[in-house]
Formats: C-alpha cells, structure tokens, sequence
C-alpha cells in the first residue's frame, strides 16, 4: 500500500526538483569573520600537493561514504593530519618573520569535508575556518582586508599529468574561454577583492600551468615531481616546511612592495564548465536543476554559465559541491 | 551456545551501521512509563544527595559541559559521536577539549574566589559521558551517564551561586553549528522562547540561581545574550553553515573562558548578574522535533504523560505548572522517550 503512494508521488517529485532551494550555505553569504589589525594573510592549505601524499587513501579520512568505501585509510589520513597542519604553520611562521600579524587558515581539502588541520596543533594565533558546507569554498571568509592569498599543498588541474590532479567537480572550467584551476579559479573570486596571491606550493605540473595562469607571479615552491597520478619524487616534509618557511617571508616582503597584482578578468564573466565524467547522470540533473544560478546546459555534462560577479561564481561552486559531496 | 553462534555468523559480515539498524529494527522498543524511572521526587532526592557533598559557606559553580560549541567542533555526524554509537575516533579529540575548555571556566572562577565546582555532563552524544575524569580538575565534583533525574540540571541546588554552560549550541531552527533544543523544534514558557541554556537558566531561576557564563558560536551567544542577559559570553567560533565555522585558535579560548569565567563570578558576587525569574504558572508550549513528530509511539507517549495537552499543529503541546522543577522533569520524561529505541 505504501509502495503505491509512493510510485504516486514520484512524478510530483521531480516537477519539484525544477525548482531546487538555494544551497544550504546561502543564509550565511554575508558573514565576516573577525577582524584583526596588521598585515593579513589567508592561507588555504590543500593535501594532494604537499610534501610525499601521492595516493587518494592518504587524504580521505574514511568516512566519506560509498563512493570512497575501498579506497580509504583513516590511519594514514591521520598522520598527514599532522603534516599538513606543520606545512601550514612553517608558512604562516615564515610570514610572520617578514611582518605578517593576522593568519586566517581555510581548509581548501575536502577530504573529512574539509575538517583535515588539527586545531590543537595550528599556529595558536590562527583562526580556522573548518566544516561543510560553506559560502565560498576555498576562499570562504576573504574580505578586502587580507593583504595576500597563499595556496600550500595545491594540485594540479583536471586532466594534467600532475599528483592526484582534478579540479573541484568539473572536467573541465575556463572563464572567458581561460583555463582555471583550483587555484586559478580562487584567485579569481579574490582579485575581484584586490587581494593577489602571493605563493602557491605543489608539484611540478601545478606550479607550471598556474605560472602560466596567474601573469603578475608569486613565489612558487615545489614539493615533488609527479611521475604518474599516483607516484612522485618527493622532497621530504621537513624539507619541505623549509621552503614554505622562506618563501612564505619572501611572499610577504615582495606582496608589501607591490610585486604581485590580483588577477582580473573582464567582464561578463562567461563561464563554461564540464563536471566529471564519473559522476551518476542523477547529479548532473542536480545541477541543471540548480534555479538560482540560470545554467544552460550546452551538452551532456557540459554547462555555460553568465555572471558580473566572481563571488556569486564561488556560490555556484558550492552549490554543485553540495550536490556531489557526500 | 548454538543460536549465539548462529547470530555471530549473521552478524559479522555486517558493517558497523548495518548492525546497529538491524538491531534497532529487530529490537522490541522499551516502553516502560518514563515516569517510572524518574519523578519529581527522585529529582529531590538528586538534590539532596548532591547538598551533601556541598561546602557551607564559600563560592559554588555549577557548570552544565556541552560539546558542539567547543573551540573547533563543526560536525555532528564524525566529531560528537564515539565509535560504539556511530561516530568516528575524531571525537575522542574533543573529549579532550571538553576537559580543558571545563578546566579553564574552573580555573577562572577559582582565581576570582570560587570554592567549589560541580560539572554535568550535557552532552548526549555519549549518553552524558565524555568529561575526561583524569584530566577534569581535581576538586569538581563530576556528575555522568544516563539516565539522569533532569538531564542537563541534575542535582542543581539553591546552595549553587553561578551556573555556567561551556559548549553550548544555538536553538532548534536557528542558523548555529548543529542547532538543536533537547528533543524540541520549539519551547517556550510564558510565551519566552528559551534555548537550552535559557531551561536551565529557567530551572536554576526558581531556586535563584544566575546564568552568569555561556560559550559557543556567535548565534548562541548572541540569542542567549538577548534571551536571558545580561551574563559573560564567550565566542568561540562564527558559523558559516551548520557545519562550518572559523574558529579560534582553541589555547585563545581557553584564555577567554578563564577571563570571563572571574569576571562571571565577580559580577554574581556584585549582585549584577541577577537570576531568571517568569511569572506562576508555568505555561509551557512545546512542539517535538520534526522526526520525532513522525514517529507515532513517541507522538503519542508524550500526548499520554501527566498535565500534557495537544496543543496546536501534530506534534505540539502544552503543560501548565507551579514548579520549574515539575517542568525539567516533564523534560527528562521527553528525554528517556526519545532517545530510546
């Protein structure tokens, strides 16, 4: 009996879905987090580029449901916990040497829906922002008081030959037919606030396709050479925190001279994106169904997109990864 | 010994959570009144019991120790629940934190001239069990597991001069990380809408005990600050969703909690913080959670308890009474009815 008014329903069910309510994260879109005076840095630490990760078991925590049931470890996840956390702190030690006073760490890895950094063990004058969903993703949080924008641990774009390469849910994004990748995409949402980035670290293929990105530079630190998806030549962490300790006081002195500029597109942004090719049709109907953003679908997976405003383009991210995460 | 191994064998291959919703499946439900478990004068005699232990004379903190408002917490489903219920190894972490953070409210109070401390456990994630007891300050006196006569309020007594909650979480509906009120989507007394600080603050009211400290995220604070200031607050995180917040560092709020814990004490010994006081009777609106509104023996068992009208949409009633502690128990009845299986 109750299987009937179910069947009953389902087509009142997808005439529902047409109109889909914002994503969950929207009431929270105007929040600031608090303010604090001196130089400010926002620092977004990922896992599949920093030092010796080469492998997905090492960055999921194991509680990501089905979709990662065979290829999780929450004991090697643990460890690279603490190493990502001490690849956070060299950086923001390395800049606070060159005068850098306010460190705001937003967790840029969805792995453990984006609760990786161990709170304890963070530089203790940090604020953190940790948990999904949230407004803005990576970049959640940044306002036009941050003086420079720094990406440790990023990786490679979808499709490149880089450790562990993907670019948030697409196959493919470019924005005026431009090619973005994580770190692309995010320096976009932060130009817009003037905000430039001032060092990014990963591997080899990330820094080089992200030099070719970004025009205006940032010091670049590479953490290991990717020779395959999963396998690299790998500095060692310690090593590591080095270079990220150095570089983040060279960013910061060079960000305070004016060497870096923040990346700016024109206007419309006409964005065009692909999602995965491994994600279930049902998702990609989620996301056509996603009313609040006007996408018109151009293919079977493939999206077009028109905005004035790179901050409602980071909604729009975090609306599909509300729909594939979890 | 057969038809154990015979249930081992059906058992075994099963993950975790397959388990635990065969079990809850199979399981015949516990309908026992929960009346029969705890009244009002078993409620009493938790008073007295505790009343026993306490100093005469001297300062006494009463702190009420929930966990979604720690410095870091953002996540229900992997960080507020241990393993045997759920949960993931991340929660253990925050025991910890629970510890330190409840340490640090005990420490402040102690420096600004409290003598005495009695620590409840508020979290039900555990059932009630997630103070640290080796690591929790030596002289509080710890008050764990479930159930409990009043579950967050157990043993709070007229001899208490400050109450104090650490890691609370913002009202059922409300935009704070994991938002909840007991089994509740809504309550209010006397048309005033109270959070779970402000039932406790209500209950401790009677008897002239102050709320003088609360701490949690940003909504908490500031909807507790306009439910039942003025009081010490501590903010300890901004939420960004239900699950996402930026948090402080967790050795800044410490700081912050052992500041504001002496400041709470010296403006209760000032005379400022003053306690929660509604008018007789009591009336009491509440409307049950909405997934324990759909569950039709849990609907009806409240429908059933004692003074308990409909009242209102499905799910919704009322109770009228002249004692808050008859309300906290009415509390306790609704606790020990949904959190069974």
């Amino acid at each position: 009996m109750r299987s009937i008014v179910v069947a009953a329903l389902l087509p009142l069910a997808s005439m529902l879905q047409a109109q889909t309510p914002p994503p969950s994260s929207a009431p929270f879109r105007d929040k600031q987090i608090p303010h604090e005076a001196g130089f400010r840095v926002f620092v977004v630490p990922d896992m599949e580029g920093m030092a010796s990760t080469v492998d997905s078991r090492e960055i999921i925590a194991g509680n990501e449901g089905e979709r990662f049931k065979d290829h999780t470890s929450p004991d090697y996840w643990d460890r690279f916990r603490l190493l990502v956390t001490q690849e956070v702190n060299a950086t923001i030690r390395g800049a606070r040497l060159a005068g850098a006073r306010s460190f705001v760490v937003n967790e840029g890895h969805g792995g453990n829906l984006f609760a990786n950094v161990l709170p304890w063990e963070l530089d203790s004058s940090a604020i953190l922002i940790r948990g999904f969903p949230k407004p803005l993703i990576m970049v959640t949080g940044i306002d036009s008081s941050f003086g420079t924008l720094m990406f440790t641990g990023a990786h490679a774009n979808a499709g490149s030959p880089g450790v562990m390469a993907h670019n948030f849910a697409f196959d493919s994004f470019t924005v005026n037919g431009k090619v973005l990748n994580e770190v692309g995409i995010n320096a976009l949402i932060a130009g817009e606030l003037g905000v430039s980035v001032s060092l990014v670290s990963g591997d080899d293929v990330l820094i080089a396709e992200t030099q070719k990105m970004l025009p205006n530079g940032f010091v670049a630190i590479v953490t290991k050479r990717a020779v395959g998806r999963s396998a690299a030549i790998t500095y060692s962490p310690a090593k590591v925190r080095r270079m990220l300790q150095s570089g983040a006081a060279e960013a910061v002195r060079r960000e305070r001279r004016g060497d870096f500029k923040p990346l700016t597109l024109d206007r419309p942004y006409r964005v065009e994106f692909k999602l995965r090719m491994s994600y279930p049709d049902s998702m990609v109907q989620q996301v056509a169904a996603l009313s609040e953003f006007k996408l018109e679908k151009t293919g079977g997976r493939s999206f077009r997109y028109q905005t004035d405003s790179a901050r409602q383009m980071g909604w729009l991210l975090d609306a599909i990864e509300e729909v594939v995460i979890r | 010994m057969s038809r154990l191994l015979l249930v081992a064998a059906v058992l075994l291959p099963l993950p975790a959570w397959a388990q635990a919703r065969a079990s809850r499946d199979t399981m015949p439900r516990d309908t026992t009144p929960p009346a029969a478990y705890f009244g009002v004068i078993e409620y009493q005699l938790a008073r007295q019991k505790l009343e026993l232990d306490m100093q005469r004379g001297g300062f006494s903190v009463y702190i009420i120790a929930d966990m979604e408002g720690l410095a870091g917490a953002v996540r229900n489903a992997t960080e507020m629940r241990p393993v045997i219920r759920g949960g993931t190894p991340q929660h253990e972490r925050f025991r910890q934190e629970l510890t330190e953070e409840v340490n640090a409210v005990i420490s402040g109070a102690r420096a600004a001239g409290a003598t005495q401390f009695i620590v409840n456990e508020g979290h039900g994630g555990t059932l009630f069990r997630n103070v640290l007891v080796e690591q929790l300050d030596p002289e509080a006196i710890l008050i764990r597991g479930y159930p409990k006569p009043i579950v967050m309020s157990t043993g709070l007594n007229p001899m208490v001069d400050a109450l104090m909650i650490v890691g609370a979480h913002a009202n059922a509906g409300s935009p704070g990380i994991i938002s909840h009120n007991f089994a509740f989507d809504s309550f209010t007394v006397n048309g005033k809408v109270l959070n779970e600080p402000g039932i406790a603050a209500f209950i401790g009211g009677e008897m002239g005990v102050p709320m003088a400290l609360a701490s949690g995220d940003d909504v908490l604070t500031a909807e507790t600050e306009e439910m039942l200031g003025p009081l010490e607050t501590v903010t300890v995180k901004t939420a960004f969703s239900r699950s996402a917040a930026a948090v402080l560092p967790p050795a800044t709020v410490h700081r912050m909690l052992r500041q504001a814990a002496g400041r709470a004490v010296r403006r209760v010994m000032a005379g400022e913080l003053r306690p929660l006081t509604m008018e007789k009777p009591y009336r009491v609106r509440f409307c049950l959670r909405r997934s324990f509104t759909e569950d039709d023996w849990v609907r009806e068992t409240i429908g059933r308890l004692q003074g308990v009208s409909a009242n209102g949409g499905r799910g919704c009633f009322a109770y009228t009474s002249e004692s808050a502690e008859a309300v906290g128990n009415l509390l306790n009845e609704v606790e020990w009815t949904v959190l069974k299986p």
